[in-house]
């Protein structure tokens, strides 16, 4: 058929359409070039990079900028790294301080936030809300030096004069218990993202559906259960996602409440050690290729999970075709 | 739609609601409380017993568990009387006496069924304590021994009716600071107590034991505070329950920011009492805050208005970049065809989860390149705010490309095609017709943005040296690390200041980034 | 302007938009577009707009090939069923955004606006914004920025369909005038039937992507060259029974186990020589209730529709609709002659789903 049309007018001018259609590529590719250029250089090229860190003994004591001359040493990083004695016990800290913070802070604990905060007077709720964003928008030095203060032993801490006051003994919390508190202070930090994303999800949840349910008779909590509830399942999938990436990734905190401690990496997770090993001093000489090593590895459960993600997203839902093909 | 279905089964429950005679409510009420007592109990069991021993075959030597599993114990009771007393809430209207006599029978009964619970498992009030085996009483004198159990640990260690203890070891104690001392001491602990026997100084070491006594009336005080518990759940107006839940949950912040302000305006504190100089209540000073403002921290010198302006301007040229870059690139990956559409689509799905925090260290080395080239390197390259924030923008690019294609996804077609037809371009189309539609989206990431790089510490802190680029959070870092020892109240000061503009301004952008879910996260739903 | 549309083809990957598309549309004419939703004729239309590339096949405007031209060079208006107002632009705003591109200067931008504005008769709302105005308000100020830049072609989407059916009536007339009084040539597209039998000059039946029919609202209702076209064209559908036609001494009968009718030669005889069974159609306004008919039934359901009843009537197991005066109060399970009246009888090829009478 195409063959008959094309035969039948030979007045269409066909070069011209190639020579359009490349001129509508050069403006999307316009539209998309910032974006395209940052991510090339600071996350491709980056990433190049740090693969091959992995691969040499970059150190401080040795380093250089130029990829050229750094000392290529194959895979002993990663040979040192499956030796290494602790890394199973940091590995397994991190499976715990992202599954534990997650299901009861980032997830359980915003959703229960924003379903109480959606129920309250509207103006009561934004400033509740207000008052839950606090950890996220406050210096990481001081708020970890507000829970540090918290669980201070005695007579500094003010869990402690608490504890005092009430006859109760006085704990040193952070060598008892100090993944407790690990979880507590990241906990109370993750709440935010998932109490902001629920919170606008219900907001969008249209009132005649929520007012039509409490007509039928339906009281507060089951409206909670049957309406609210299965109407947000795809923000709370989002939400578990996201926040499993961040709490992977994020050490900021950890190491300044813990550092990792006390005693040998007892709170030490995957991410702190890429940025002790890489960034920190902490044996004297700055071990980059071999922090890379671990940076590597983070990344890589960093793209396996973000692909598992789009699966549970429906990736193909969200890259329908554009309706218009005009330049 | 299956929400509606939803709606129409809670209909069917309530259409099959019938008065209850008093028989009935109680074996509802009674029915909640041992639901509710054992979803505790496998919870705990769960917590202790199967979470906690996986991790620790791992090597986590993690705490969390144990204090998951008191604390479901310990919620364990009121969770059962809140079950119960939910029955008696139908009635708080209508028929008080019905409601309090139905909330105090099912209470009594649960409470009557935990103790004994307890009882058996030597747990609660039942629990084995400290004990060194020996009735004691205050009296002028000291500690007075009344009776000592026979072959009991007391009369092991020699001790005997009528001693007079004075101190454990060197510390004078009376019989309050004798107990606490015993009720923080564990099994075997050695105590050494100073008595008089008559005229007689004598010192015995008394070792620690654990005594269950069980003595059924440790029963009442409990009894009494469930049901004052009970009544307060009966007569607690319902819509005072959410507050009280978000006050609760909300009080470790509470405190601490209470704290926090306290610490700002005084020399020092011990828990949340401020103190001066010889350790009086009292010390409060405004100096944390004056020398914000005169730039003097303990010998470092600083002038905090270009600080200040950095912070701001690291923020703002973050915000403004990365609405510009994310809008562009999510309006051509919603309305525009191009080869690597698909490609690049995924490709920021994939980046939206990549923990971009593990390549600070190439991006370093990215970062000296650039700085390495003319011109260019001046404004992006290492240790400038361009540098910073592009690299800061390059990390929000996931989320905001993601989130602006969503919105413009929710923009009807015929807007763009009748823009078209009118005869815009593409470029036009994007900035004059659909940019203002997608306004809600704009704030709504503009304001993570400008959070973001208002407290953005990390990215400038290892990509850039000295003063010349340093804002709040750097500068915060700075004081600990070159003032020694540290001021930790001056600290919190610069904390708060940095806190507060940030803190209203989100106040006021709220109400704004609630529609980040408007067109952000539905492409998916 | 004249518009020409050549053997146009248009898929979107696999999926078959509008496939091998004829049309030569008259300057000055309007043609609707008819047709149930999905049949390719919104693809259509956008594709003349230029918003999709023909995948294949020419589309002339005059002797101008405009396949490749952008929307904006093509100088066409459009009105979208959503109207597709600017929200945040005023009236004023919207209606100047065309002359705006094409850098008209402020003083001409307003003459004409106010210009076009007061044909519209919304003179008085420039001011305001899309929000503002009532769904016909809305309509007259899309209309009006389609007008503003004098175009040589106007596309209507669906535009009354948002409407309610009082406006729809009006807007219907004045519509119709205005393109009549312009002389623009128009394309309207439509699923509404009596929309496009009342306004077009012709009509374009389409179905699955492929044109059924185009031609005037009269032929399409009295000699409709389809089984499709006669049963889409005309409210309420026309009734269809598998009958056979058979020949007997000159003279012609339709015949089914509980029907026999005489049909006259001129349209008995096609079918008479027709091998097998054919599809009869006859309209619901050609049957009658009549004391003489020469078929029995029995009253099904009774639909009042106001100034007529919509009848169901049972003949063996056939089924008719029919209009009956309101008047005449039939019940439910009465029952009832029909008179045909097979003069308007139409018949089809059961297989191909062409007309045996028409071609």
């Amino acid at each position: 058929m195409s063959e008959q049309a094309k035969s039948s007018d030979s007045s269409v001018p066909r070069g011209i359409l190639g020579s359009n259609a490349l001129k509508s590529y050069l403006g999307a590719y316009g539209f998309m070039a910032p974006a395209g250029i940052l991510v090339i250089v600071f996350f491709l090229i980056p990433v190049a990079i740090v693969l091959y860190l992995s691969l040499t003994n970059l150190a401080s004591s040795n380093f250089t900028s130029n990829l050229a001359i750094m000392e290529f040493i194959g895979l002993k990083n990663y040979q040192t790294l499956l030796n290494d004695q602790f890394a199973r016990k940091i590995f397994f800290n991190t499976i715990f301080y992202v599954l534990v913070t997650l299901s009861i802070f980032n997830v359980s604990l915003a959703l229960l936030v924003s379903l109480l905060t959606t129920h309250i007077d509207r103006s009561a709720g934004f400033v509740f809300r207000a008052l839950w964003i606090l950890p996220r928008i406050t210096s990481p030095v001081v708020y970890i030096l507000i829970w540090k203060r918290m669980i201070a032993e005695a007579p500094f801490g003010i869990i402690n004069q608490f504890n005092e006051a009430l006859g109760q003994p006085t704990y040193n919390y952070i060598s008892t218990n100090p993944w407790v508190f690990v979880v507590v202070v990241n906990g109370f930090i993750g709440v935010s993202f998932g109490m902001i994303i629920f919170t606008s999800a219900i907001e969008s949840i249209p009132k005649d559906l929520l007012n039509a349910s409490l007509v039928d008779g339906s009281s507060k909590l089951q409206r909670i259960r049957y309406v609210i509830m299965p109407l947000i399942r795809w923000p709370l999938l989002f939400v578990v996602t996201y926040q499993t990436l961040s709490l992977l990734t994020s050490f900021v905190e950890i190491q300044l409440l813990t550092d990792g401690g006390p005693g040998l990496y007892r709170t030490e997770v995957w991410s702190l050690t890429a940025y002790h090993r890489a960034l920190s001093n902490y044996f004297g000489n700055a071990q980059w290729g071999y922090g890379s090593a671990f940076a590597v590895l983070l990344v890589m459960i960093g793209v396996v999970l973000a692909v598992i993600y789009m699966r549970v997203f429906r990736f193909d839902e969200l890259i329908a075709e554009p309706r218009v093909e005009a330049l | 739609m299956k929400a509606r279905d939803a709606v129409f089964d809670t209909l069917k429950v309530k259409v099959d609601e019938r008065p209850q005679s008093l028989p009935q409510d109680l074996v509802e009420a009674l029915r909640l409380g041992a639901i509710s007592i054992l979803v505790l109990l496998i919870a705990a069991f769960l917590f202790s017993g199967v979470i906690g021993p996986l991790f620790a075959l791992g090597g986590v030597e993690e705490t969390v568990m144990d204090v998951l599993t008191r604390l479901s114990l310990l919620a364990l009771p009121f969770v059962a009387y809140i079950g119960g007393a939910s029955v008696a809430r139908r009635y708080t209207r209508s028929d008080i006496a019905r409601a309090l006599g139905l909330a105090f029978s099912s209470t009594v009964i649960l409470f009557a069924v935990i103790s004994a619970g307890y009882y058996v498992l030597d747990y609660g009030v039942f629990a084995p304590r400290q004990s060194l085996q020996m009735t004691l009483s205050q009296s002028e004198a000291g500690i007075r021994v009344d009776a000592v159990v026979a072959g009991g640990a007391a009369e092991t260690a020699g001790l005997q009716v009528g001693d007079v203890i004075s101190a454990i070891r060197r510390d004078a104690v009376d019989l309050d600071a004798f107990n606490r001392r015993l009720s923080q001491s564990k099994e075997g602990d050695p105590l050494r107590l100073r008595f008089k026997r008559g005229e007689e100084e004598l010192q015995e070491t008394v070792r620690v034991v654990l005594v269950s006594d069980k003595q059924l009336g440790a029963l009442w005080p409990g009894l009494a505070l469930a049901l004052a518990f009970t009544a307060i759940i009966v007569f607690l107006p319902g819509h005072w329950a959410p507050y009280i839940a978000l006050v609760g949950l909300l009080s470790p912040l509470i405190v601490g920011y209470f704290w926090v302000i306290i610490a700002t305006f005084s020399f020092r504190t011990e828990g949340l009492v401020p103190l001066d100089g010889n350790d009086n209540f009292g010390g409060f000073t405004l100096k944390n805050w004056e020398s914000i403002f005169v730039g003097n921290i303990a010998g470092l010198e600083f002038n905090i208005v270009p600080i200040f302006m950095t912070s701001l301007a690291i923020a703002v040229v973050m915000t403004f970049v990365v609405l510009l870059v994310s809008s562009m690139a999510g309006y051509a990956l919603s309305r525009m065809h191009f080869p690597g559409r698909r490609f690049f689509l995924s490709f920021t799905l994939i980046l939206h989860g990549f923990p971009a925090i593990t390549l600070l260290i190439p991006i370093f080395i990215v970062l000296l390149r650039l700085g390495n080239i003319p011109v260019i390197g001046e404004l992006i390259g290492f240790n400038t705010v361009g540098g910073i924030a592009l690299v800061m923008v390059a990390f929000q690019l996931p989320l905001g490309v993601w989130l602006m294609k969503g919105f413009f996804d929710n923009i009807p077609w015929d807007m763009e095609r009748s823009a078209l037809i009118d005869g815009a371009s593409r470029w036009r189309t994007y900035w004059e017709i659909l940019l203002p539609q997608i306004r809600p989206g704009l704030l709504a990431l503009g304001i993570f943005a400008f959070i973001g790089g208002w407290n953005a510490y990390i990215i400038p802190a290892t990509y850039s040296i000295g003063t010349g680029v340093s804002n709040l959070p750097v500068f915060l870092n700075e004081l600990i690390d070159e003032t020694a020892p540290v001021d930790w109240n001056q600290v919190a000061a610069v904390g708060l200041f940095q806190l507060i503009p940030i803190f209203i301004f989100f106040i006021f952008a709220q109400e704004y980034l609630l529609n980040i879910y408007a067109g952000g996260t539905k492409g998916s739903s | 302007m004249k518009v020409t549309i050549d053997n146009l083809s248009k898929k979107f990957g696999d999926v078959i938009g509008v496939e091998n598309l004829t049309l030569h549309i008259e300057d000055g004419e309007f043609v609707a577009f008819l047709g149930p939703s999905g049949c390719g004729k919104t693809t259509t239309l956008l594709t003349l707009a230029g918003i999709y590339k023909p995948t294949d096949g020419v589309i002339r405007f005059g002797e101008r090939v405009v396949n490749t031209v952008q929307p904006k060079d093509r100088n066409i208006g459009m009105v979208f069923q959503s109207y597709a107002l600017y929200p945040h632009m005023t009236v004023f705003q919207n209606i100047a955004y065309p002359l705006k591109l094409k850098k008209v200067s402020k003083a001409d931008q307003h003459d004409r606006v106010r210009q076009v504005a007061n044909v519209m008769g919304i003179g008085e709302l420039l001011d305001r914004r899309p929000g503002q105005l009532s769904g016909g308000q809305q309509q007259r100020v899309a209309l009006g920025r389609a007008l503003v830049k004098e175009p040589d072609v106007l596309l209507f989407d669906e535009p009354l369909s948002n409407l309610d059916a009082r406006l729809r009536l009006t807007m219907r007339g004045e519509i119709k005038h205005l393109q009549k009084d312009l002389g623009i040539t128009s394309i309207y597209v439509t699923h509404d039937q009596v929309e496009a039998m009342t306004m077009a000059d012709r009509i374009a039946v389409m179905s699955g992507g492929h044109l059924q029919a185009f031609d005037s609202p009269d032929e399409l209702y009295d000699r409709p060259k389809t089984q499709f076209v006669a049963g889409f064209v005309g409210n309420p559908p026309m009734n269809f029974v598998d009958v056979s036609v058979q020949a007997s001494n000159g003279r012609f009968f339709a015949e089914t186990e509980s029907l026999r009718l005489e049909v006259q030669a001129a349209r008995g005889a096609p079918p008479a020589s027709y091998d097998g069974p054919v599809v009869m159609g006859i309209r619901p306004e050609d049957i009658q209730i009549a004391s003489n008919g020469s078929v029995s039934g029995e009253i099904f359901v009774v639909e009042p529709l106001g100034r007529e009843d919509l009848i169901d009537v049972r003949v063996g197991r056939h089924s008719f609709l029919l209009l009956a005066d309101t008047e005449d109060r039939h019940q439910a399970g009465e029952r009832v002659s029909l008179a045909f009246d097979m003069e308007q009888a139409q018949f089809f090829d059961p297989k191909t789903e062409k007309s045996l009478l028409w071609q």
